[in-house]
């Protein structure tokens, strides 16, 4: 099986499935092969542009703010890279930057406004959601459902925090006990909150329901009606004006059902951030992969890329393997947006870390040769740490043109463009930039991309 | 004791102790179980977790982490074990590739060896059936009757009857699959539509001999590695080029057999037959001339055997061959690529977790508004078919096969 198109992009999480789609948009023949899913559809779904620096203990409350620092400290970052335009003058790097990552996020809210996972959030500001702990963590856009207008401003707020029995993930009594004790803390609303369990079945059992049940439970009919009538004395009952629950409101009705929820009750509902594999996190990826194929996309799921063909600096051809068959694609240019270690775009073992579709040189946060570090040397003892791990900051590195590069820093090939996870020089972890930095590097890489197959079509 | 005889000791040891070590080409299927990082996005998308909750059917990750690695237990988990369809999409959604529908057949395998009394028992009847027969379903006692119902099957879809071809050799061999050998025939007399409109040189099996998929399904080796063989013996024997069928299951078990047994010649499904070695031009060209047929809209279901054992791409052809056809529309089902709980043999024994997971695909189909569907794979056909009559629906299922046959100018 042999075919051909322009654009082949190697990946399908927030990185490939955004360059994917903008090549689509401008009319490009592309081709997206994706080998399993991983960290997009992993993630809590909440699209983090930066949230802190590395080290820092305060968030920054602007992604604006956020990105100067990042260009002023970290020049290789992904998001540093976007300042390299020929001819630029140094004032208008951090300009050049947040304008590319406004454009990226605009860009995206707009295709994922009819899609399962609408976004809420602008680029103006950090929000503050609350998380399954009942602790806050900053990001930048979460899907609608996520979402409350006024729970932290509104004076007399009051919010009740829902859970459901027979499900582990989420615990309402602590939740509410930590968020209140925050709030109190700062001195700041919500000063009252409660919490109560609800039943459902979605098997006929109350007990041993996981999250991703309850969802695909609430995306038929008639059981939001229920989930309503139990949930409406208790709101009652404390007076409350929100309702946190857990992110399991539907996969493809969480929106319609929110909104069910709030008529019945009379109170504002939205969704908590969870732990990984989160349904906002499946919502997602969905949604990113309907905005992909309705442009006009086409994707292989189940093949991998193994193997290339590489003349004159420059690819031509990359082999797929599904489970019974092989096949070459011949492409103009190709995206290499595999991801990190949960994806496979890179791997670690004894001897060292290496990118696994073209051997490309990998290097550390310090931008040393990542070739022969060995894994387990380079994380640190504690797995929740405020420094984070430094293998985290392992991967490829670009020229300005999002271009992988080799040992003298120059492209590997021409035509070969990168973006997201598979890249160095962050740590989603602590810095809370994971989804921005795939979608911003994905964006940008396809625009290379794209100007490059026009130029040479 | 010399080196060898404490090499058979331990192997009669293991014996006793009810283990039964890997098999080599098992090696690859129990190594992949070790890069399972515990991450539970394969929960999230089993077709059988979704239809019966976790509590009935633990689920692909408990699979890799839990079932697979207790050999002397194997048995301890017949009751979840027997409940996978074998969809593969576990498989193609983990980030590392743990490839949990062979992890299912090793272990349904080590309960075959050492706890047959564990193995459902419509399993026992079926394997009676195919080390009798050599085919998944009991023959027709009489050839009469079977030509009978094959004849009413074309009247019915006004498929004409082309002559059975059976050479010593010939380029192509089309092999139908024991479903459209002995129950759908219109499905093997689609094929022969196809192949004889499009001149191509092929023959059937004067004698058909199932693919061995059912037994691999069971974990019934022994009589799996005897299809195979018979199999591979009349296939070299015709000296041809390429083997075609229309069924799904045999697509992804012939592929792989082919290989593993070193046929030299690849199989195909009709689909890739007709896209890659006849050509979509030639297929517009064929069906621009049939005006017969009323305009239909059509949604597709995609057979798992085919997209998440084989390759998406094949569905691919199904659409572009669909698209170019005069008069049909498509309209995909949300549901197009979810299991129709067919696979995996489950409906031998557990009919409510089969037909638990089609539901999905049932609301998904009534929801395109299509009046038919349409399927690569007799068996899909099959399954789905019952299902939408039983709940009253007016979809109509079309092997694909058939669909495409049907559209073809009758050859005077
Ligand atoms: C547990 C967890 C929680 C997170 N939570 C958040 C969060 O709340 N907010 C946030 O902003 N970020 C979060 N992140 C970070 C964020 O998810 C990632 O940084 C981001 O998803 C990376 O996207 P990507 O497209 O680069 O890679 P991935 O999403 O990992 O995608 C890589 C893709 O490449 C494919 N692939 C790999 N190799 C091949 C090959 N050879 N052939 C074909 N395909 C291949 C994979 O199958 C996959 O589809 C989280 C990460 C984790 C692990
Ligand atoms: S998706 Fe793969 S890695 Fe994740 S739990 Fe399932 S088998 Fe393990
Ligand atoms: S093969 Fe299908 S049914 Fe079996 S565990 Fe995997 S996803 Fe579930």
């Amino acid at each position: 099986m042999d075919m051909e198109c322009d654009l082949l992009v190697i990946g399908g999480g927030m990185a490939g499935l955004v360059a994917g789609t903008l090549a689509a948009e401008a009319g490009l023949s592309t081709i997206l092969l994706r080998k399993g899913q991983s960290a997009t559809a992993y993630s809590s779904g909440a699209i983090d542009i930066i949230g802190y620096l590395p080290d820092a203990s305060e968030p920054f409350s602007t992604p604006e703010e956020g990105l100067a620092a990042i260009a002023g400290l970290y020049p290789l970052h992904p998001y540093s890279i976007i300042g390299y335009v020929d001819g630029i003058k140094p004032e208008d790097v951090v300009d050049e930057i947040v304008g590319r990552t406004r454009d990226t996020i605009t860009w995206l809210k707009e295709k994922l406004k009819d899609t399962i996972a609408p976004l809420s959030g602008d680029f103006k500001s950090n929000i503050f959601p609350i998380t399954i702990l009942g602790t806050t963590k900053p990001t930048c856009l979460v899907q609608k459902t996520m979402y409350s207008e006024d729970l932290q401003t509104r004076e007399d707020s009051v919010l009740l925090f829902t859970g459901f029995s027979g499900n582990a993930d989420f615990n309402p009594s602590v939740a509410a006990k930590t968020y209140l004790e925050d709030r109190i803390a700062i001195g700041e609303p919500p000063r009252k909150v409660g919490h109560c369990t609800l039943r459902v079945s979605p098997f006929g059992k109350p007990y041993n329901v996981s999250s991703v049940e309850i969802a695909r439970h609430l995306d038929h009919e008639r059981s939001i009606e229920d989930l309503a009538t139990q949930l409406k004395p208790q709101v009652e009952q404390l007076g409350a004006t929100h309702v946190a629950v857990p992110p399991v409101l539907g996969i493809k009705t969480a929106m319609d059902n929110k909104k069910k929820l709030e008529d019945q009750i009379g109170a504002e509902v939205f969704e908590m951030l969870g732990f990984p594999p989160s349904v906002p996190g499946l919502r997602l990826q969905l949604a990113l992969e309907e905005m992909y194929r309705t442009n006009g996309g086409k994707m292989l799921v189940g093949h991998e890329a193994t193997s290339y063909i590489k003349t004159e600096g420059r690819i031509t051809k990359v082999s797929a393997k599904a489970p019974r068959r092989e096949m070459n694609i011949e492409a103009k240019a190709f995206i290499l947006s595999t991801g990190k270690y949960i994806g496979g775009g890179l791997s670690g073992d004894e001897n060292g870390i290496r990118e696994t579709v073209f051997g490309l040189m990998t290097v550390t946060d310090a931008y040393h040769s990542a070739g022969e570090i060995i894994p387990s040397r380079y994380t640190n003892r504690i797995a929740i740490s405020p420094e984070g791990h430094p293998i985290n900051s392992c991967g490829l590195t670009l020229d300005p043109h999002f271009r992988p590069i080799n040992e003298d820093g120059v492209e590997w090939a021409s035509n070969l463009y990168s973006a997201g996870a598979v890249l160095a020089g962050y740590d989603y972890s602590i810095e809370k930039s994971g989804l921005g930095v795939a979608a911003v590097s994905g964006f940008s890489a396809a625009k290379h991309a794209i100007d490059f197959i026009k130029e040479v079509a | 004791m010399n080196e060898d005889e404490a090499f058979e000791y331990v192997k009669n040891t293991l014996r006793k102790e009810k283990i039964t070590p890997y098999h080599s080409h098992e090696l690859e299927v129990v190594k992949s179980v070790e890069r399972c990082i515990n991450c539970g996005l394969c929960i999230s998308h089993c077709p059988v977790v979704a239809a019966v909750g976790v509590d009935r059917f633990s689920g692909p990750r408990s699979i890799a982490v839990e079932l697979s690695r207790s050999p002397p237990e194997f048995w301890s988990t017949a009751d979840v074990v027997y409940l996978c369809t074998g969809c593969g999409t576990c498989r193609e959604v983990c980030p590392k590739n743990v490839d949990i529908p062979e992890v299912v057949n090793l272990i349904r395998a080590r309960i075959f060896e050492h706890r047959p009394d564990l193995v459902p028992k419509s399993l026992h009847v079926l394997r009676e059936v195919l080390t009798e027969y050599y085919l998944a379903f009991e023959p027709w006692e009489d050839k009469e009757e079977k030509n009978e119902s094959r004849d009413m099957r074309l009247e019915r879809l006004g498929l004409p009857f082309v002559q059975d071809k059976i050479l010593d050799k010939a380029e192509v061999l089309l092999y139908p699959g024991c479903q459209a050998e002995e129950r759908a025939q219109e499905v093997r007399e689609a094929a022969k539509v196809i192949l004889d409109h499009f001149d191509v040189d092929y023959t059937l099996l004067d004698d058909m001999s199932c693919c061995g998929l059912p037994s691999r399904l069971m974990g019934d080796h022994e009589t799996e590695r005897v299809l195979a063989k018979q199999l591979k013996e009349k296939v070299k024997k015709l000296g041809i080029k390429t083997v075609v069928t229309t069924c799904a299951g045999c697509t992804s078990s012939l592929s792989d057999i082919s290989y593993r047994n070193e046929w030299g010649v690849p199989a195909v499904h009709i689909l890739e037959f007709l896209a890659e070695e006849i050509g979509l031009e030639k297929i517009d060209s064929a069906t621009k001339g049939s005006t017969e047929f009323s305009d239909v809209h059509v949604t597709v279901h995609d057979p798992c055997h085919l997209i998440r054992h084989t390759s998406r791409q094949i569905t691919d052809f199904a659409l572009d061959i669909l698209r170019q056809l005069p008069g049909v529309k498509v309209t995909e089902s949300e549901a197009n690529d979810s299991c129709c709980g067919g696979g995996g043999l489950v409906s031998y024994h557990s009919d409510d977790v089969a037909k638990a997971v089609v539901k999905e695909n049932m609301e998904a189909i009534q929801k395109t508004s299509a009046d038919r569907l349409v399927t690569p794979c007799p068996l899909c056909t099959a399954q789905i078919e019952s299902n939408l009559f039983k709940t009253g629906s007016s979809v109509e299922v079309d092997d694909l096969t058939v669909f495409i046959a049907q559209r073809l100018p009758k050859k005077r």
